[in-house]
């Protein structure tokens, strides 16, 4: 038996321990901390990592039932009792002599919390987790808000044919957008959660419901202009102009409600920037296809959709320069690494369009449709810059630091003292549990986890479910 | 009875429930990682694949994330004083034997070259190479802090969660509904302290309940439960910041006049998130911790101005196309046989 042999053996000094064999340099770690990032991320991937856990699953607090229903838990005083509140630090002890002077603690507080900034010991926030298809979906949802003001403003010229065309670019625009959202989601079976409720001061919950109001208003223009029922088909193209207002520029708001400095800082900016690319994208989109569908040139509305394309490309391009101005140490985000080069990349290819067009002359149109890609790929690059910028803004724990203490002392003039916020939570709206309402959320989460069941993905365990049962807070 | 949390919020009907909390007190902390796993063990969290890396810190967990909801964060301030250094370098004098304590300032993420690491001088200690007693007295920086989610009276993940799937218990804490999220991760940025996070296998983004299942039983959280020293505690909270206030003032009393509560005690237009349901006592400044110095919910500082830029400059952006097109349609064609020609061009469009 080998364990018998293994007890034979007399326990070694530790003084006789052998100095330890020399060291293997792919042990060390890796001097940049890039690689080092690389490593833990390696080391943290499935195929190394044992994730399953011993019982249940993961990601949510352990599932056990009762043996008895009501029974009280053994050994265990009610109400918490146990806990209240320290076992160690009785009357007896000197752990809180001291009175309780609350006064004497906000001011300690306020030292505490204002006093010099020291090293920052990360991470403070994490980044955020949304990959390629959200940088895309922003995108294509843009060039479908873009072409719904076309369209809007085709029937407002009196082009109805080009408005007629505007509405289908708005409606191919907007398809690619839901599988790019669900494709993102951590669990896609259950995309349905996202219309559960119904909450304002969310803008993800906002911008999946006009989302779905722009999809069904564009699919219903259309419809009636296929139809032959063209004045339909303007008074939808001409709603889901409005919504296509929110669908364009809750992109920036998203972003601009997060922790990430540079996506925070930039709260005012961030909406109008993203409605400027919307638009400049939407318009080119349409211009293209209106060329290829046969618009001559010298219309109207053919001259019209360049100038607004430049026109909202001008503006994108000031807005974004006044943005990185005001910034300061979080704009620095926008300027290194891949995003960096993306919105540099967005930058000159803006530029190279507004160069094109001036020269448009002697070029022919030519030059300016390959004005209208440009700003269409110039479009993509700054969604892309926009996103992956944040990611490295919420890695930058300096700045991050930073940001949280220009609300407590000004350490930085372009920080700024602590705003106040607009919003409290005491403005929420009171809850509904009961009634249609109710059930309405109730019957949406069951749907989501039987998609969820049916494509395979379930619960291992059953009674796993949390709660069991809808529960909401007041929105 | 009054909340701290707007009533509204409150999802779950209890009569006898108040705001439940931690109180961590960093003073007491050993940094011995019980509270990480009983909390693993309760509720039946995975591995994170962390280990010790030479030259790397002993705080091997890293940070909070979807897996890990309690977290001992080592504040590896250890290089050693110049007060220190001067008493080590008079013990190497007088023939103790060694090398002078040198451990990386950073958190142990970057060791600057040549300098031994943690690992190397226990190593070398066990081989009589140096005086771990001298190495340990310079550790006197070290600080531990076991973290975990604040459970804010104003929840940044709250508000941004679309599928209502993170709500306000009974106990004014805030809990994610695993059978409800679908892992859209906007909590994630969404959160000033960096503690929700999701799951990259699981795909939903998880974070710390306060033992909500515990707690509706009458019991306290698991993490509480195991700390030796009392560094967490748990109880109501109203009387948690009491005991905190004293805590401090006897602190003051001892001469520690740097330590502070935080996230409980400010005044009302100074708080953090409106309060936060699990406070900690410090005293180092906020970010040797990794935490901010200020924070509230970013939808509520941030949506409504947002907002209001972000759709005015949309309703603009139509009315600006509109008025492009108007122009456009009023601006006179040109003469001669070219105008002629683009104006029967676009008769044909128009037909």
């Amino acid at each position: 038996m080998s364990d018998g042999d293994e007890r034979d053996v007399a326990p070694r000094s530790l003084h006789e321990t052998p100095a330890p064999a020399a060291v293997d340099p792919s042990e060390e770690p890796p001097a940049a901390s890039a690689e080092r990032e690389a490593r833990w991320v390696a080391d943290h991937t499935s195929e190394t990592r044992d994730a399953s856990p011993a019982l249940g699953t993961h990601g949510e607090p352990a599932a056990w039932q009762r043996a008895q229903p009501g029974a009280p838990v053994a050994l265990q005083r009610d109400r918490w009792a146990d806990a209240a509140w320290s076992f160690l630090y009785k009357h007896d002890t000197r752990y809180g002599d001291a009175p309780a002077d609350l006064e004497a603690v906000a001011q300690a507080n306020r030292r505490g919390r204002g006093g010099e900034i020291g090293p920052v010991h990360g991470p403070v926030i994490n980044a955020p987790v949304w990959t390629w298809e959200v940088p895309l979906y922003f995108w294509f949802g843009g060039v479908a808000a873009g072409s719904s003001f076309v369209s809007l403003a085709c029937d407002l010229g009196g082009d109805r044919r080009s408005a007629a065309i505007a509405r289908k670019v708005a409606l191919a625009a907007v398809l690619p957008a839901p599988p790019l959202l669900i494709a993102d989601l951590g669990r896609p079976a259950r995309f349905l959660n996202m219309l559960r409720i119904f909450k304002p001061r969310s803008p993800m919950n906002l911008g999946a419901w006009s989302l779905v109001a722009f999809s069904a208003l564009a699919g219903s223009a259309v419809a009636a202009d296929v139809l032959r029922r063209p004045r339909a088909g303007r008074a939808f193209g001409a709603a889901n102009a409005v919504v296509g207002g929110y669908l364009g520029s809750y992109t920036g708001v998203l972003l601009a409600t997060t922790a990430v400095p540079l996506w925070a800082r930039s709260r005012l900016l961030l909406g109008p920037i993203f409605v400027c690319t919307a638009a400049a994208t939407g318009a080119a989109a349409t211009r293209l296809t209106l060329v290829a569908a046969g618009l001559p040139d010298g219309h109207p509305t053919r001259t019209a959709l360049g100038n607004v394309e430049a026109g909202a490309m001008m503006t994108e391009l000031t807005l974004a320069t006044l943005n990185e101005r005001r910034l300061g140490r979080a704009g620095r985000s926008l300027e290194e690494g891949t995003p960096g080069v993306l919105f540099q990349i967005g930058k000159w290819s803006v530029r190279a369009g507004l160069a094109l067009r001036l020269a448009r002359g002697p070029l022919g149109p030519r030059a300016h449709h390959l004005a209208s890609l440009l700003y269409l790929g110039g479009g993509l690059a700054f969604r892309y810059a926009w996103v992956g910028a944040g990611r490295t803004s919420a890695r930058d724990d300096e700045a991050v630091a930073r940001m949280a203490r220009g609300a407590v002392t000004v350490d930085d003039d372009r920080l700024g003292r602590r705003r106040e916020p607009r919003l409290r939570s005491t403005l929420r709206r009171p809850l509904t549990r009961a009634g249609a309402v109710g059930a309405y959320t109730e019957a949406v989460r069951r749907a989501s986890l039987l998609v969820e069941r049916a494509l395979g993905r379930s619960e291992p365990t059953p009674g796993a479910e949390g709660t069991g049962r809808s529960v909401d807070s007041g929105h | 009875m009054t909340t701290h949390a707007s009533p509204t919020e409150i999802a779950v009907d209890r009569a006898d429930a108040k705001r439940m909390g931690f109180f961590t007190d960093t003073t007491v902390c050993i940094g011995c990682k019980a509270c990480e796993v009983a909390c693993k063990q309760w509720n039946d969290l995975p591995a994170d694949g962390a280990q010790f890396v030479r030259g790397g810190s002993y705080d091997h967990t890293g940070a909070l994330n979807a897996a890990t909801w309690r977290h001992v964060r080592f504040v590896e301030v250890a290089e050693a004083t110049p007060q220190a250094r001067e008493d080590a370098a008079e013990r190497l004098a007088a023939g103790a034997g060694g090398r002078l304590p040198q451990i990386p300032a950073n958190g142990g993420r970057a060791a600057s070259d040549g300098a031994p690491d943690l690992v190397s001088i226990a190593e070398a200690g066990a081989n009589g190479g140096v005086d771990v007693a001298a190495a340990v007295a310079a550790m006197d920086e070290w600080v531990f802090m076991s973290d975990v989610c604040k459970h804010c009276t104003n929840a940044g993940c709250l508000d941004a969660c679309p599928t209502g799937a993170l709500i306000r218990t009974e106990f004014e804490t805030v809990v994610l509904q695993p059978d409800v999220c679908n892992g859209c991760g906007y909590c994630v940025p969404a959160c000033p302290f960096g503690v929700v996070a999701r799951d990259h296998e699981d795909g939903r983004a998880a974070k710390c309940t306060l033992c909500y299942d515990r707690l509706q039983d009458g019991l306290e959280p698991a993490c509480a439960k195991a700390c030796p020293t009392d560094s967490i505690q748990f109880g109501a909270y109203d009387e948690l910041v009491a005991i905190a206030a004293r805590r401090v003032g006897e602190l003051h009393a001892r001469g520690i006049e740097g330590a502070y509560l935080y996230g409980a005690g400010d005044d009302p237009d100074e708080e953090l998130a409106g309060g936060l349901g699990a406070f900690f006592l410090l005293t180092q400044p906020p970010e040797s911790y990794g935490l901010p110095a200020q924070a509230d919910s970013p939808i509520q500082e941030n949506v409504v101005p947002a907002t209001a830029a972000a759709f005015g400059a949309g309703l603009l952006a139509a009315a600006g196309a509109a008025a492009a097109f108007v122009l456009a349609g009023r601006r006179p064609l040109a003469r001669g046989p070219r105008g002629l020609a683009t104006r029967a061009a676009i008769r044909r469009w128009q037909r």
